[in-house]
């Protein structure tokens, strides 16, 4: 199986009629505007002040756009993203990329050359919001995140460090020794490798790897030019640079966060670009806030539910990462419950990442059905015996109920967690929750009597 | 500095603005000529954000007006 490029994306859902194109030319400031409009992805092919470059966005808006990239059906995403991300299947190196066909180095770095959109009202300045950053570490060896990056001027950007991640442990190394952390920044790369980046791997895994396993087919990978790392070589465009020893001292956002809140300012690093490569043609990628993020959260989010509750022997039936929790900070789950499973399954879906909330249910219940899971929470739920409370957990900025403000600089907040049993209490019998049934329903017919 | 930075910087000494705000004041500017006079002024390393993140310059009224501001 080849390998699928972002522009193969574009024409999947070109052929699934998911995709609009707009042929007029369109000055970058009005990208989002415009976007905004429609609920269909979108090709811009004429840009205002940038010949020969197009943008796409909007790519993963919706659920089902997320099933056409996993090719399966949409209530089957995470457990699609679960079977092709259990193997790992490792990159290769190739000699020639496209996404070095264009070269800027040196004093010809002007990142004012990129379409950089205006995204919000209240953001800080313009971004590139869909990135593919390859950072390597000399004991943990590669790794691969998604990091947001505001235009400061023609050879830097700030880059959003402010919550727990790999890379910005990789940083903190770099900065005890007063040394930059080198990295390279792909946009307009295949949504497997946004998935990668996103998903939450243990430290020394390999998100190439990962994403190698979504496709089914290794990674071609490209040596960068001016840094010791390599990027997907269909990748779209190529930052080259470092993120600068200063720590988290300069401003950085507002930005329209995936909590689908404008945020505030942050105090981050600054990443100064060294070499820009990229396309003959090239496509920018505008990742579309919060609906992209919020759905490349969700099949990652259930997943590591999924494994969570497997880790803790509760066999799982259905798992939801609700886009109203922005596919992040709620974990719903039916299961085949054995005496006791309900709280077993509370404390591991806790345990993902920063889920704040989740509500396990039998597997009666719908859990894509917002009504079913009101009634088992209003009839399996006893507040004082079937929830869970936990202090002091891993928080994340955005949220602002955890008062991240209070950290200063630099610092990493706490959350406190909510569990809710709604399966069926032990020893309550089954039978009291028999659904009513209507008599004669199945012998009679309406249109017979109109 | 190009005059288009100095012009920011004028407006930032002036009144604290979001940076949409910014932009909606130069739309007739070409956005990479824009970007460019941005980027001059924040070489120069002389903003400052205010608590609703307006951008200013210390220095005249600017400062006083986002003082006042409050996030609530």
């Amino acid at each position: 199986m080849a390998k699928k490029a972002f522009r193969d994306f574009l024409h999947d859902l070109e052929t699934a009629g998911e995709i609009q194109r707009l042929a007029k030319a369109v000055d970058p400031r009005d990208l989002s505007g415009l976007a905004a409009q429609t609920d269909k992805a979108v090709l811009f092919e004429e840009i205002e002040g940038y010949p020969g470059w197009r943008v796409a966005t909007a790519l993963l808006s919706s659920r089902r756009r997320l099933a056409i990239v996993l090719d399966c059906a949409e209530d089957r995403i995470a457990q699609e993203f679960e079977t092709r991300s259990a193997r790992a299947i490792a990159p290769d190196i190739v000699g020639n990329a496209p996404c070095q066909e264009v070269v800027m180095e040196g004093d010809e770095v002007d990142l004012a050359a990129l379409p950089f959109p205006l995204m919000h009202v209240h953001d800080g300045g313009p971004y590139i919001s869909g990135t593919f950053v390859v950072s390597r570490d000399a004991e943990y060896g590669r790794n691969a995140g998604s990091y947001r990056m505001m235009y400061r001027n023609k050879r830097e950007t700030g880059i959003d460090l402010v919550s727990p991640s790999d890379m910005r442990f990789y940083y903190q190394r770099m900065l005890d020794r007063g040394e930059p952390l080198p990295i390279a920044v792909a946009v307009g790369v295949h949504p497997f490798e946004m998935l990668a980046a996103s998903y939450k791997a243990p430290i020394a895994a390999d998100e190439l790897e990962l994403a190698g396993g979504l496709h089914g087919a290794p990674v071609p990978m490209v040596k960068c030019r001016t840094v010791d790392l390599e990027v997907p070589a269909d990748s779209e465009i190529v930052l080259e640079g470092e993120i600068l020893p200063i720590g988290w001292t300069a401003d950085e956002g507002p930005f329209g966060e995936f909590s689908q809140i404008s945020g505030d300012v942050k105090w981050n690093p600054v990443f100064r670009v060294n070499c820009i490569t990229h396309r003959r043609d090239p496509i920018f990628y505008l990742l579309q806030m919060p609906w992209e993020n919020d759905w490349l959260s969700a099949p990652v989010t259930e997943a590591a539910g999924l494994q969570a509750l497997r880790v803790a022997s509760v066999e799982p039936v259905a798992i939801r990462a609700p886009v109203g929790s922005c596919g992040y900070w709620t974990l719903i789950a039916s299961i085949r419950k054995r005496p006791g499973e309900g709280k077993n399954a509370l404390l591991a879906l806790l345990s993902v990442a920063e889920v704040k909330l989740a509500i396990v249910t039998d597997d009666d219940i719908d859990i894509n059905n917002p009504d079913d899971i009101d009634w088992a929470l209003t009839f399996r739920v006893q507040a004082d015996q079937d929830l869970i409370t936990l202090s002091g957990a891993r928080g994340k900025h955005v949220d602002p109920s955890i008062r991240a403000w209070e950290m200063g600089q630099g610092g990493l907040p706490l959350t406190a967690k909510l569990g809710i049993d709604a399966t069926i209490p032990e020893g309550i019998p089954k039978w009291l929750y028999k659904r009513i049934e209507t008599y004669g329903k199945d012998r009679v017919r309406l249109e017979d009597y109109l | 500095m190009s005059g288009l930075a100095d012009t920011i910087e004028a407006t930032l000494r002036e009144e604290p603005l979001q940076f949409a705000e910014l932009v909606d004041r130069h739309r007739a500017v070409a956005w990479r000529d824009f970007l460019h006079g941005w980027g001059e002024l924040r070489e120069k390393d002389i903003l400052k954000r205010d608590d609703i993140g307006r951008y200013y310059i210390p220095g005249g009224k600017a400062e006083a007006i986002a003082a006042e501001t409050r996030a609530v």
